[in-house]
């Protein structure tokens, strides 16, 4: 593929707003589904370790897990959505392509993920009472973790596919014979995927170490778990900090000849330091950990982590796709709609930073609460639930308002 | 010389990636619009227990929230970004053609799902938990997300029919595309069949209480909420057929299935006695005859919505310039959007193309089959099967004797110039007719294998 191919491929309606707006949000929406993939990951893993131990601490985790893992299926498909819009945007010849190549495995990520998050309710009806009976049919669990495994690989695949513009027309019609089955998963890269998979571990320790601090914070008792899950985490991180860092290492030395200046970029660099500072956190906090916001602390430094990660994997693409291949997401035509920008701006900050505010106050509030009879949130918290309602009831006016304007000028 | 950015093609031979398409979003269509209904039967529902001071309505919310979990969110949340995955496989430039308008509308309707999935989680797992008015809260907060998820993707889809305003191709901007009166008929038909579809899936649940009173009052408010929504439904799909472009009411009267009305009024008669029956004998109300209903609705109602809305708006795919082949068929001046058909009778599919393999770009006597069964791909095989099932068949539309030259004439006359209701334009010289037509007659069963060779004399 030519630049000039490349460029044909582009939307000929180009981008509503600067092209480096989507960019970002590719980013920090990346970083966020994949914290809340690896969590998911992690959480089922540690389900399927502890489900079926006699070690009535591992059982009670793997209940705790097993209902963290569930949610965390959900955050992660919402959150996903979010950078999969953004990569059409700039990145649409390099994604539908890739798409089209291997179609089937695009069906199949559907198939798969359902496959997978039913095999995990299927394992959650089955145990309803994990922590007091065990756990039964972990066949179901293991395919649920199978499933989900195979549903990021074909992602991998279909994102690690965006890059070889120069195989897509040998892909699409080997030996000139046109193959339009879309059968084919034509490349991928191991220790790229197992990175980002081994990622799991670290993330999920300090996952564990927001778990252990909200349980102190709801009164509670027993030391000696919360002793083991405190114990648990830090083996998660340092641990499996090392396998990232020699999966890691791997991957540096295999990537392939057009990628290789990214060993030991600046980018590349940023993201090691950042992994091995939230390693290192909690070994810095020490009592600490106890207080405060601090047990959280850790969990929020490594989503700040993976922010720097994404934002490495983003300028492996962004400079292997300028440098071999002369294309250039940057600047793609701006036909700006500042009506649509501006709404969703709007949205974002005020409507959802108000409304998930007051949610997820309410759900860690409610967590915490030690007192007699249901949570009742403080006048403050109120307020800001009646702000939610509010904007809600004004955004769905102005929806409204705006559209009649609209259709009867 | 001018390259177009077509992209590969996916071809699959079974059912056609169209319908794989139609699958998808029937199912999410039946997923997402119960979720939707039930999160404001639920903000009324909690207000109304509280109000009223029947806590055993919380009950209801309760299990209905668990199964709707499973029901809508998990398979409801797949098949979302399912749609957009198959078509991005099916049409991606139909797709991006979508995207880059409404990336916007769309994220903001991301900010609302995240809102709704915190939403729905905490009005299950909060009950008894919080007090009444905080429950109540997370309620309506859930209730309203979720209709603002509906509000706007109704926009979009109604773009994908016929732009908002009229002038949006010398306008542009998303206001003009997104606001029409078929967008508000549009949203007004999906919200009413959305409570019926609510109350249908409801049923489901509710008929598992054993509380013969609870069992009654809920299944006497489902009956009333349904028989009232598939009545305005009904009534709305006539305003909604009246905002239709006059192409598209020409495509309803000919072109559609002759089976797709009756099914739909069998859909709506039996949605009707259905809840007519569960008002009058609350006890008729059992899991298995609701799950049928809900099968009934799928096949009978949503599938033939679905199917009818993908037909209407042909030849078009997106905003009445992207063709369902994927050419571009129109200008959009305001958006700097030129049509692609000039560059197409100027040099032809095969030199303006990135996918086409070097060795094809040139039709010889040798690879001239091949040849057309690559422009067949890139033509036809969106909206034609090239095998003998699937959506439309290429082969169902020529007979054992047409002679090549005949099949190309008949593609030259019926499509180059565009004129031919439900087809796009599809501008083929002389030498891609003749290839196209050569591989068409391998199709047709009484083809003889040599066109393969074919002469310009055959």
């Amino acid at each position: 593929m030519t630049p000039e191919m490349l460029y044909a491929l582009r939307d000929p309606a180009g981008v509503p707003s600067h092209p480096a707006l989507f960019l970002v949000l590719g980013v920090l929406t990346f970083a966020l589904h994949i914290a809340a993939v690896q969590v998911t990951l992690g959480a089922g893993t540690l389900t399927l370790g502890g489900a079926f131990s006699a070690d009535a601490h591992w059982r009670r985790l793997a209940a705790a897990m097993l209902t963290t893992a569930k949610i965390g299926v959900s955050v992660a498909i919402v959150l996903g959505v979010a950078p999969l819009l953004f990569v059409q945007v700039i990145y649409d010849p390099f994604w539908y392509t890739s798409n089209v190549l291997s179609a089937w495995w695009v069906i199949g990520f559907i198939v798969l993920l359902t496959a997978g998050y039913i095999a995990l309710y299927a394992f959650y009806w089955k145990n309803p009472e994990l922590a007091h009976t065990g756990g039964r049919s972990s066949v179901r669990l293991v395919l649920s973790l199978g499933f989900f495994l195979a549903v990021g690989f074909i992602v991998h695949g279909l994102t690690y596919q965006m890059l070889f513009p120069e195989q897509w027309m040998a892909w699409y019609a080997p030996q000139g014979q046109v193959d339009p089955s879309g059968r084919t998963l034509h490349a991928w890269h191991a220790a790229r995927f197992a990175f980002f998979i081994a990622l799991a571990a670290p993330v999920t320790g300090a996952w564990l170490y927001g778990y252990r601090r909200y349980l102190q914070g709801a009164g509670e008792t027993d030391g000696a778990y919360l002793a083991f899950v405190q114990a648990l985490a830090q083996r998660l991180m340092t641990a499996g900090g090392v396998v990232v860092l020699a999966i890691g290492t791997l991957w540096m030395l295999t990537l392939p000849a057009k990628m290789a200046w990214f060993a030991g970029s600046a980018a590349m660099w940023l993201a090691l330091a950042a992994l091995l500072a939230v390693v290192a956190l909690p070994l810095a906090l020490r009592d600490r950990l106890d207080r405060g916001y601090w047990g959280y602390v850790v969990f929020g430094a490594g989503a700040l982590a993976l922010i720097v990660v994404g934002a490495a994997r983003e300028a492996l693409r962004y400079g292997t796709l300028l440098a071999t291949h002369g294309y250039d997401p940057l600047d793609y035509r701006v036909q700006l709609d500042g009506y649509s920008t501006v709404l969703f701006f709007a949205t974002f900050a005020v409507l959802g930073g108000v409304t998930l505010g007051y949610l997820l106050t309410v759900a860690w509030q409610a967590g915490q609460h030690r007192g007699e009879g249901p949570y009742t949130p403080s006048a403050a918290v109120a307020r800001l639930g009646q702000w939610a309602v509010g904007l809600l009831v004004i955004w769905t006016l102005a929806y409204f308002g705006v559209g009649l304007w609209v259709w009867a000028r | 010389m001018d390259i177009i950015g077509l992209y590969p093609t996916w071809f699959e031979p079974g059912v056609g990636s169209g319908w794989i398409v139609g699958f998808i979003a029937t199912l999410h269509v039946l997923f997402s619009h119960t979720s939707v209904g039930a999160a404001i039967f639920f903000a009324w529902l909690a207000n109304h227990a509280y109000r009223h001071n029947q806590p055993q309505y919380l009950e209801f919310i309760r299990r209905y929230g668990l199964f709707l979990l499973v029901f809508s969110y998990v398979l409801g949340s797949i098949t979302g970004p399912g749609i957009w995955y198959s078509t991005t496989v099916a049409s991606p430039r139909g797709i991006s053609a979508l995207i880059h308008s409404f990336v916007w509308m769309w994220a903001t309707e991301w900010v609302f799902f995240v809102i709704e999935v915190a939403g729905v989680y905490m009005l299950v797992y909060l009950v008894g938990r919080v007090d009444v008015r905080t429950h109540t809260r997370i309620a309506l907060i859930f209730g309203l997300a979720s209709y603002t998820t509906m509000l706007i993707i109704v926009g979009i889809l109604s773009f994908m029919m016929w732009p908002g305003k009229a002038d949006w191709a010398q306008t542009g901007g998303v206001l003009h595309a997104f606001y029409g009166g078929n967008t508000f008929a549009h949203l007004a038909m999906r919200t009413a069949f959305m409570f019926a579809i609510t109350a249908v899936v409801g049923g489901i649940v509710a008929a598992r209480f054993e509380d013969a009173v609870l069992k009654r009052r809920i299944a006497r408010t489902l009956a009333v909420m349904g028989i009232v929504a598939t009545l305005a439904g009904a009534a709305l799909l006539q305003w909604y057929l009246a905002t239709l472009p006059e192409t598209a009411s020409v495509v309803l009267d000919n072109r559609l299935p002759e089976h797709f009305p009756t099914a739909l009024a069998v859909a709506v008669g039996a949605t009707l006695v259905y809840f007519v029956l569960t008002y009058v004998q609350p006890r008729a109300l059992v899991s298995s005859v609701a799950a049928v209903m809900t099968v009934v609705i799928l096949v009978l109602g949503l599938w033939p919505e679905e199917v009818a809305r993908e037909s209407l708006r042909k030849p078009w795919v997106a905003g009445q310039y992207v063709y369902s082949n994927q050419v571009i068929g129109a200008d959009v001046p305001a958006i700097g959007v030129r049509s692609e058909i000039p560059a197409l009778e100027a040099h032809g599919f095969l030199k303006v193309h990135p996918f086409i393999p070097t060795e094809l770009r040139t039709v010889s006597d040798d690879n001239r089959v091949q040849v057309g069964r690559l422009l067949a791909l890139t033509a036809c095989a969106n909206c034609h099967s090239l095998s003998a099932t699937g959506m439309r068949p290429l082969q169902r539309y020529f007979g054992p004797g047409h002679s090549e030259r005949e099949i190309a004439t008949y593609l030259q006359a019926a499509l180059a110039g565009g004129n031919t209701l439900y087809m796009p334009q599809i501008p083929l010289n002389d030498t891609e007719a003749r290839a196209l037509a050569a591989y068409i007659r391998t199709l047709l069963p009484a083809a003889p294998t040599q066109t393969a060779h074919a002469t310009p004399q055959e």
